[in-house]
């Protein structure tokens, strides 16, 4: 019995936790609501660009290579979060890890190879 | 732990299909633009030979597992990881005769990813841990997402992928949430550590939470063998796949759904209490009895208006689903061998068939039901071969599906209860799946088409309907042959307990 209380406990934070999540912007943005001055102008309505005029349409075609650079990024990201732990206790884990991680390295650097052959790395 | 001490011999039939695809990446990576795929293809079988003679080879030898328990090779995996290699084979077969036109330079990628679907799904047929079970079953939905949409410029192969992807994701968060209140009770990854500690704990407000999670996991995987509540995927995604992967998805992909079931149930919940002294199996079957006929209803009733063949087999390899489903409700030690024997005549019936559905909707360019018309007369053979395949699926005598069905039934009807129901609806399904199997029949035999153009002639088309048609024939006059294949293999005990 107590075990399961236990368990339903750690649903109570998770729910506390969700609760918190929707009131805090709600919150914010009813303070701010109430606390801001009203006073609307044509100028305030336009698109914020940095301090520039917005001179055309927003409805533009963009490149979405970036996206694939954050997908070869997590890529090498993963590799480093596996990597570091290997290094740090590379003297207790002796052969078989330098084997283990050998093979996973190989793994990835096929994702690598095929990026490199699908010309994800070329910048058009 | 040594590199050494790991027996890896125990693993070659997967090390010899990962080597064989990551070949393949590099060869379609590095060929000239210009050299022909189509080789590869005989590489990729070559692949799946040698996998499947490796894993004869392992047939004499006894059970072992790998990494602390996480990797069994017993009877349960090999048995089933023979299902998964000849159907891949077949399902290769066919991906070498089928047309790409546009999409040519693909044909690399397709093969390799046969392969590495066939590796998670054999590493599925193995592991008896969540962790290795869950990558297995990512491994093989991540590859079949990618084929569902290798038609890049096919608007209705992108929409089948699309609804492939949302679904499944849908499909596996709710299975991986079953998954977390498992480990939350019990502590454990491991099926067999987590099987006993589900069975020390008796406490009630527990076994509440036990039969929510099997409902929960068993909703989730549902996705994965097409069956009712998570069906509505199937139609679609079968009707814009290319009819390889169509063929891979409905039988490959739902052998391997339904070895994680087996797998993942029998050892999970057999032995854990549910809300009162029985176990959580025994009580849950009702609910699997309710899924199975509705699912098989579902899948016969629709398919009664289609007039589409894809579409069609979608809705038929629903209506199978249900049918192997009904063999999971009978909690006897017969399962395995029902299921068994049901999934190795549904691979050779269903691959048969979609060669011959290849074959015709490549001819005519067309998937409509009536590109069948006058098939009996053009091409005899072909015919013969669909009537054949028709027939084994409608379950009619001489044929392996017959037999496959026969013994889900005596099962059916040996438990009795709500039992006698589902064998009620069992045969109302199948006298309704006669409608539009025969269906396709009279569309071959009695209409008379327009004599199209013969396209010359398909090897790998010849290899799979020669193969599957004798087969299809020969395990339905003498099934014993298998099926003491499989009694010689499987025990019951070496799956519990090795």
């Amino acid at each position: 019995m107590d075990l399961t209380n236990v368990y339903q406990n750690n649903y109570l934070v998770v729910v506390i936790f969700l609760l918190l999540g929707i009131l805090l912007p709600v919150g914010a943005l009813t303070a701010g609501r109430l606390l801001r001055p009203y006073k609307p102008r044509k100028e305030k309505y336009t698109t914020y660009e940095s301090g520039i005029e917005p001179f055309h349409q927003s409805w533009i075609q963009f490149n979405v290579r970036y996206y694939l650079f954050a997908l070869l990024f997590v890529i090498f990201d993963v590799e480093t979060v596996f990597l570091y732990p290997w290094a740090v206790a590379y003297d207790k884990l002796g052969m078989f890890a330098l084997i283990e991680m050998t093979v996973f390295i190989v793994m990835l650097a096929f994702g690598l190879l095929y990026a490199w052959r699908k010309k994800v790395l070329k910048w058009i | 732990m040594n590199w050494q001490a790991i027996e890896w011999g125990a693993m070659l039939p997967e090390l010899i299909v990962l080597g064989t695809s990551l070949l393949l990446i590099l060869l379609d990576l590095f060929l000239r633009k210009t050299v022909s795929r189509r080789p590869l293809g005989f590489l990729a079988l070559l692949g799946v030979a040698g996998a499947f003679s490796a894993l004869v080879l392992q047939l004499h030898e006894p059970s072992i597992q790998l990494f602390h328990d996480m990797y069994r090779v017993d009877g349960f995996s090999k048995t089933f990881k023979m299902l998964l290699l000849i159907g891949t084979f077949l399902v290769l077969c066919l991906a070498y005769d089928a047309k790409l036109g546009r999409e040519e330079n693909v044909r690399g990628e397709f093969y390799y990813l046969i392969l590495t679907a066939l590796v998670g799904a054999m590493f599925m047929a193995s592991s008896a841990d969540m962790i290795t079970l869950f990558i297995g079953l990512e491994l093989l939905s991540v590859s079949s997402y990618i084929m569902a949409g290798l038609k890049k410029h096919d608007a209705q192969s992108t929409e089948a992928a699309f609804k492939y992807v949302v679904s499944g994701g849908i499909a596996t968060a709710i299975t991986l949430f079953g998954m977390s209140y498992l480990f939350g009770l019990s502590g454990e990854t491991n099926l067999y550590s987590m099987a006993k500690a589900l069975q020390e704990t008796a406490l009630p407000d527990q076994s509440y939470m036990l039969v929510f999670a099997f409902f929960i996991t068993f909703t989730g995987l549902a996705f994965k063998i097409a069956s009712v509540p998570f069906h509505m995927w199937a139609p679609d995604v079968y009707e814009g796949a290319m009819v390889p992967v169509t063929a891979f998805l409905s039988v490959v992909s739902k052998t391997a759904g339904f070895i994680f079931i087996i797998r993942f149930f029998v050892l999970v919940f057999m032995m854990s209490k549910g809300v009162n002294s029985d176990s959580l199996l025994q009580q849950v079957q009702p609910y699997i009895i309710w899924l199975s006929g509705i699912t098989m209803l579902v899948g016969s009733i629709i398919a009664l208006r289609q007039s589409n063949v894809k579409r069609l087999f979608a809705y038929s390899s629903i209506a199978q689903a249900g049918f192997i489903l009904a063999a999971f409700s009978v909690f006897t030690p017969a399962l395995f061998e029902t299921m068994w024997f049901y999934l190795f005549a549904y691979v050779l019936m269903n691959i048969g068939a979609f060669a011959v559905i290849q074959e015709v909707t490549t001819r005519n360019n067309d998937t409509g039901m009536t590109s069948f018309e006058g098939l009996g007369k053009q091409s005899p053979w072909l015919a013969l071969a669909m009537t054949i395949f028709l027939l084994s699926l409608a379950g009619i005598p001489a044929t392996v599906g017959f037999i496959g069905k026969f013994g889900i039934l005596i099962a059916l009807l040996g438990y009795g209860g709500l039992h006698y129901v589902l064998a009620g609806i069992l045969i109302a399904a199948t006298l309704l799946s006669y409608v539009y199997y025969f269906n396709l029949i009279v569309q071959m035999y009695f209409r008379t088409g327009e004599v199209k153009e013969k396209r010359r002639s398909q090897k790998g088309l010849l290899i799979v309907t020669i193969v599957c048609a004798a087969a299809t024939v020969i395990f339905g006059i003498v099934p014993n042959i298998a099926l003491h294949f499989f009694y010689e293999q499987f025990s019951i005990s070496t799956f519990l307990q090795l």
